[in-house]
């Protein structure tokens, strides 16, 4: 089934937003919209957003490849992103990357096994006064300890 | 803990870390930063920020009604977009300002909206970011129900929409022009000055960008009045600042203070000192793309005059304290990665000498360069001065400065150290590294994991 079928209200609702010369603006939300329900981007999704944002599907792809945030593959049911840069870095991420990685089984591309993680080591996340950090989905957690780690992955199915 | 002596009026209860909602904002006479800006002439607004002397946040700390002075006379529409990309390694200050405070910004968009005469403003929110760009949604909801955003805010017949757009991972879309190829829906390059976004900027239309703490400071200074930010003052740095301390400090965390506090008060006195009361190493003062200190500076004062004549910036403000575990040529190495990864490839200097900088650090911190690798580096990076090496002041944004700064910097205060790493074949540190959450996850036997990339 398309993405972005019956979204035809939201869209607009998004396009609503900049100069209707300039409806491209809505381009990062839509995608956005795509990647809230499926979790990644698809081919076919990118060539749906094109059509109903009013560019092409290269240029839909030139976009998508160039923001880390937009996943090209299917991740994980949570997708863990954790800041690897310099102040989380001094606070043990490389080290707390490396035991999330081993503890739950889950390999640097792609998800797990049993399809419940992925993660992905990224920059910084603007949490490096709670170094260090990681995203669970769109959940910030810092100050993070084995124990804490434990604590949230857990509560994770 | 020092007493200060001052009221802190951004964030006031930030270990709460409660979302000032719109009832309460009203009680402590919110909105009045857009009432008051409604009774006045844009040119007075604008007259009373430059009086004010508030200086931008974002990094550049460029005069911000002096800024909003360079419009084009009569040329409409007129955007503002506020630069909530935060995306400078160790800046998070814009986070709990959206987060806590989102309709102080709200107001502060409104009022810079009335001094700029623009209809409509955008947030641009980093797509880390997902709980700032729904409490600011949320915020902006009740705004316009409560009729102080639309087509007649306050029932003065005047119109200011305010949108939040939402970033999806790029560092860069924090350079300003960048933000706004990247809010026209393409890949986020920047664009060559001039024309400057005051000309040309959003849709090709006067655009003013200022980050979120400018702007939130605009409502402050109206209700308060510029004698009030001015009062605070170190050299021609006004009013308070947020910084961001993180690090091997006891107690990292955002600190609202007058510019005239030193970096060893700030690590010192309001954090707390060094973990296991270690020695500094280095600090980085400003974001990681400004130029180290060395500990024998701890006494800068930490205003933008202070920062500079110490050799650095305080760009956004965010401090990196290092202690001594910390190994020199490691940490640039891991900067390195950073800028190399977040390099938009525009431009020959930024992109390859960026990822050759990195190339070179990784065979100097795992073993296999040569002296001769040093002074290739040293001819790239330069000496973490502006305008020296191959890269910075030859690109078309600062992030090619950016790169190079660090690197420069760093062989400037340890070259030694670099000396030393190529002759012992690559890091001594290497079995030493215990900086797991403070000291959360000790392990100084711990194998040596390397950065993803
Ligand atoms: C590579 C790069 C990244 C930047 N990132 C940010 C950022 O994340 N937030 C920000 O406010 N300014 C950032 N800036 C500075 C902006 O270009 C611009 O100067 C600033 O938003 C202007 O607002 P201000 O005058 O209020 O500081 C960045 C600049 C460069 C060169
Ligand atoms: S300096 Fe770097 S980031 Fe800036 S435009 Fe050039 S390549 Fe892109
Ligand atoms: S360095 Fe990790 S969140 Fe900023």
């Amino acid at each position: 089934m398309p993405v972005l079928e019956g979204r035809q209200e939201d869209i607009e609702k998004i396009c609503a937003k900049y100069p209707p010369e300039n409806r491209r603006s809505a381009l990062l939300p839509v995608l956005w919209m795509v990647q809230e329900k499926e979790g990644w981007v698809s081919q076919d999704s990118m060539r749906e957003v094109a059509d109903v944002v009013g560019v092409t599907a290269a240029e839909v792809y030139e976009v998508v490849s160039f923001y880390t945030m937009f996943q090209q593959k299917p991740t994980g049911r949570h997708h863990i992103a954790f800041c690897q840069t310099l102040s989380c870095a001094v606070c043990g991420a490389y080290e707390a990357i490396a035991y999330i990685c081993e503890k739950y089984n889950v390999p640097k591309h792609g998800p797990s096994e049993d399809g419940r993680f992925s993660i992905e080591a990224v920059e910084c996340i603007g949490a490096c006064t709670e170094a260090p950090a990681m995203l669970v989905g769109e959940t910030l957690h810092g100050n993070l300890t084995p124990e804490r780690i434990d604590e949230i992955l857990s509560n994770c199915e | 803990m020092p007493v200060d002596t001052f009221d802190k009026v951004y964030l006031p209860n930030i270990e709460e870390n409660k979302t000032e909602w719109l009832q309460d904002y009203l009680k402590g006479g919110g909105y009045d930063g857009s009432k008051k800006a409604l009774e006045m002439a844009p040119e007075t607004i604008i007259n009373v920020v430059k009086d004010s002397g508030l200086r931008g946040r974002g990094g550049a700390g460029f005069p911000t009604g002096v800024k909003w002075g360079f419009l084009p006379k009569d040329v409409h529409p007129r955007y503002l977009t506020v630069n909530a990309d935060e995306s400078e390694p160790g800046t998070c200050k814009d986070r709990p300002l959206m987060e806590q405070r989102p309709h102080t910004l709200i107001d502060g968009c409104i009022a810079t909206c009335l001094a700029i005469e623009a209809e409509a403003a955008y947030i641009y929110i980093r797509g880390e970011y997902y709980k700032s760009a729904k409490v600011m949604q949320q915020a902006i909801d009740e705004a316009y129900e409560a009729g102080f955003l639309g087509d007649n805010i306050f029932g003065s017949g005047k119109k200011v929409d305010v949108y939040v757009h939402r970033g999806a991972g790029a560092y860069i879309c924090g350079e300003e022009t960048a933000l706004l190829t990247s809010l026209e829906g393409y890949r986020g390059y920047p664009r060559l000055k001039p024309p400057f976004p005051a000309v040309s900027g959003l849709y090709g239309k006067p655009t003013i960008i200022n980050n979120v703490e400018t702007i939130i400071s605009v409502p402050f200074i109206l209700t308060k009045g510029a004698d009030w930010f001015k009062s605070y003052v170190h050299e021609r740095s006004t009013g308070l600042r947020l910084y961001s301390v993180s690090g091997h400090v006891k107690k990292p965390g955002v600190l609202e203070l007058p510019m005239t506090v030193t970096l060893r008060e700030m690590i010192y006195d309001y954090c707390g000192g060094i973990r296991n009361d270690h020695d500094v190493k280095f600090v980085i003062p400003g974001g990681s793309s400004v130029p180290w200190l060395l500990p024998h500076q701890l006494d800068t004062v930490m205003s933008m005059e202070g920062v500079n004549a110490a050799g650095s910036f305080l760009g956004s403000a965010a401090v990196m304290v290092l202690d001594h575990t910390v190994c020199p040529v490691w940490a640039v190495t891991n900067l390195s990665a950073f800028y190399r990864h977040e390099s938009c490839g525009q431009c020959t200097p930024c992109r390859e000498g960026s990822a050759w900088m990195h190339k070179i650090l990784m065979r100097i911190e795992n073993g296999g360069a040569t002296m001769a690798d040093l002074e290739t580096l040293e001819s790239i990076a330069g000496t973490g001065k502006p305008n020296t090496g191959m890269i910075s002041g030859k690109s078309i944004c600062a992030l090619g400065d950016a790169s190079a700064w660090p690197v420069g910097s760093a062989i400037q205060c340890f070259r030694d150290e670099f000396v030393k790493h190529i002759e012992e074949g690559g890091c001594s540190y290497r079995n030493k590294r215990f900086w797991m959450s403070g000291d959360k996850f000790v392990n100084e036997t711990a194998e040596h994991h390397p950065r993803w990339h």
